[in-house]
């Protein structure tokens, strides 16, 4: 590598860094609201709405999107290892 | 026993306290904004991020066996020469914590190591292309993009929750935020460990007790890594987290889980590219970016400010107590030389420690108001405030004191 910056992969990071590290508090955030929304603890305009269970259901869906991305997280930082020790190459592990 | 064993000794134990410092400084990365928020109490924080640490430790499975690969003549890199860069690296730890600054540990042992390398060989021994591009360039660049990811993050999370009651965003998001946590904890233990695992590893090999040909270390050494790094993260540098979670910005807990997600996805994404950047330099910028984005929040630029500045002369201190405890210890050459250069070690840490000790910072009054100063609003009997500019020269200090001693 010749250049001074490594071009492509600065702008994978941000593209990616903006897209998972930005995107899922955003979307963690819009469970919360969902999930107050759904319990009739959410105002609007001073008038508190009424419970809403399809809301506060649709507010779970959002919390476990994100659970699953911390585990995949956590998979990706330990590829290697799981790879080397259940043979199982998962995310792009590196095989030895 | 031979000269050649007695180095090997005191490097491995140098390098364990290395990483010791290492755990300790970086515990406000992970978990600074998670005390400052009350997500978690500040004695949970830190055994999880301990543990974490430990268990991230023992995921690292490629260790590399040069130490600051790139970035000095691997060659001419001898053992006299891995200690004098290792306590360059621990006393620049040990004063940053002090003043209570987030700086790069990495920087602070390549700077070590680049320092004794000059010392020994002279500018030649360094490749400094790879310096720049790989070392400096990161770190203007980590900074920077972790506060805008932050920043966005954090401004997305305001505009989703806007009118929906704080007590219950505050408690959704302290939950949010013992993953985020967790997650650059684990990523900090498997990438910082490693990097003083490589440290003994290539001093193992030097000696001729370890196989260069073997991708892994002995067991003992990732286990006492492990367990250094974790020890010193548990024992919490609490004086970091106070900058971390208190001084920059009043953080709270979406802003928290911003920071920390923004933290976790660049550093796992930049080790995945193979673009290194310091743990340190990507939890401080998304800390800050945390700070821009909230609509109304209040960021201490002077704060920020001189932690660039520390991060500006992290490499050239460093490198300065590096090289001139390479020319004490390989000066004075053979056991002697060794034995001053690890007492000199010795006392320059223990000076430190007992200057924190007049204003001792822990798990009780890490969150205290934080009032223009680290140290001050933490206790009403503790001493005016050392100012920022009393301590560095106590760089030059063990400079002047080792020269005497030579």
């Amino acid at each position: 590598m010749t250049a001074w910056i490594n071009l492509p992969a600065v702008s994978k990071i941000v593209l990616l860094g903006l897209l998972l590290g930005a995107g899922l508090p955003a979307l963690f955030a819009v469970g919360v609201r969902l999930n107050a929304q759904g319990a009739g603890a959410a105002a609007h305009g001073g008038v508190v709405s009424q419970k809403n269970p399809a809301l506060a259901a649709l507010s779970w869906v959002l919390f476990a999107l994100v659970l699953v991305a911390v585990v995949v997280g956590v998979l990706f930082v330990a590829r290697d290892f799981i790879g080397q020790h259940t043979g199982l190459y998962i995310l792009g592990a590196k095989h030895k | 026993m031979d000269f050649q064993l007695f180095l090997l000794i005191i490097v491995v134990v140098t390098a364990l306290a290395f990483d010791f410092t290492n755990g300790f400084h970086d515990t406000g990365n992970a978990m600074a904004t998670s005390i400052a928020s009350g997500a978690l109490k500040p004695k949970t924080a830190v055994a999880l991020s301990a543990s974490l640490n430990l268990v991230g430790a023992f995921l690292s499975t490629a260790v590399a066996a040069t130490i600051a690969k790139g970035l000095v003549d691997s060659h001419l890199v001898t053992l006299e020469l891995v200690f004098a860069g290792l306590v360059g690296g621990i006393t620049w730890n040990l004063l940053t914590w002090l003043l209570g600054i987030p700086s790069s540990s990495s920087h602070a042992l390549i700077g070590g190591i680049v320092g004794a390398m000059i010392a020994a060989v002279g500018g030649h021994g360094v490749i400094w292309k790879g310096l720049v591009s790989t070392v400096l360039i990161p770190a203007v660049l980590a900074p920077v993009i972790a506060t805008g990811v932050a920043a966005l993050g954090t401004w997305l999370v305001y505009r989703a929750v806007r009118g929906v009651g704080e007590e219950r965003v505050n408690t959704g998001f302290r939950y949010g935020q013992i993953g985020s946590a967790s997650l650059v904890s684990l990523a900090h233990g498997t990438n910082d460990a490693q990097k003083t695992m490589g440290v003994i590893f290539l001093a193992l090999i030097a000696y001729g007790a370890a196989d260069p040909k073997s991708s892994l270390p002995p067991l003992w050494v990732i286990v006492s890594c492990a367990v250094a790094i974790a020890l010193g993260t548990y024992l919490g540098g609490w004086r970091v987290i106070r900058t971390l979670g208190r001084g920059l910005v009043e953080i709270q807990s979406p802003q928290g889980m911003a920071a920390e997600s923004s933290s976790a996805a660049i550093i796992l994404l930049s080790s995945h590219f193979g673009y290194s950047l310091s743990t340190t330099h990507v939890a401080t910028g998304s800390i800050l970016g945390s700070g821009v984005g909230k609509p109304g929040a209040e960021v201490r630029w002077g704060v920020a400010g001189r932690m660039a500045t520390a991060w500006l002369v992290t490499l050239p201190s460093a490198g300065i107590v590096g090289g001139v405890t390479y020319f004490i210890v390989h000066g004075i050459g053979g056991f002697p030389g060794a034995s001053i250069g690890f007492a000199l070690l010795v006392t320059a840490s223990g000076v430190i420690y007992l200057q924190s000790r007049k204003a001792p910072i822990d798990h009780k009054n890490v969150n205290a108001e934080w009032e223009g100063d680290l140290t001050a609003g933490t206790s009403s009997q503790a001493p005016p405030p050392r100012a920022a500019s009393t301590v560095p020269p106590s760089v030059s200090n063990d400079a002047t004191q080792g020269a005497k001693t030579r």
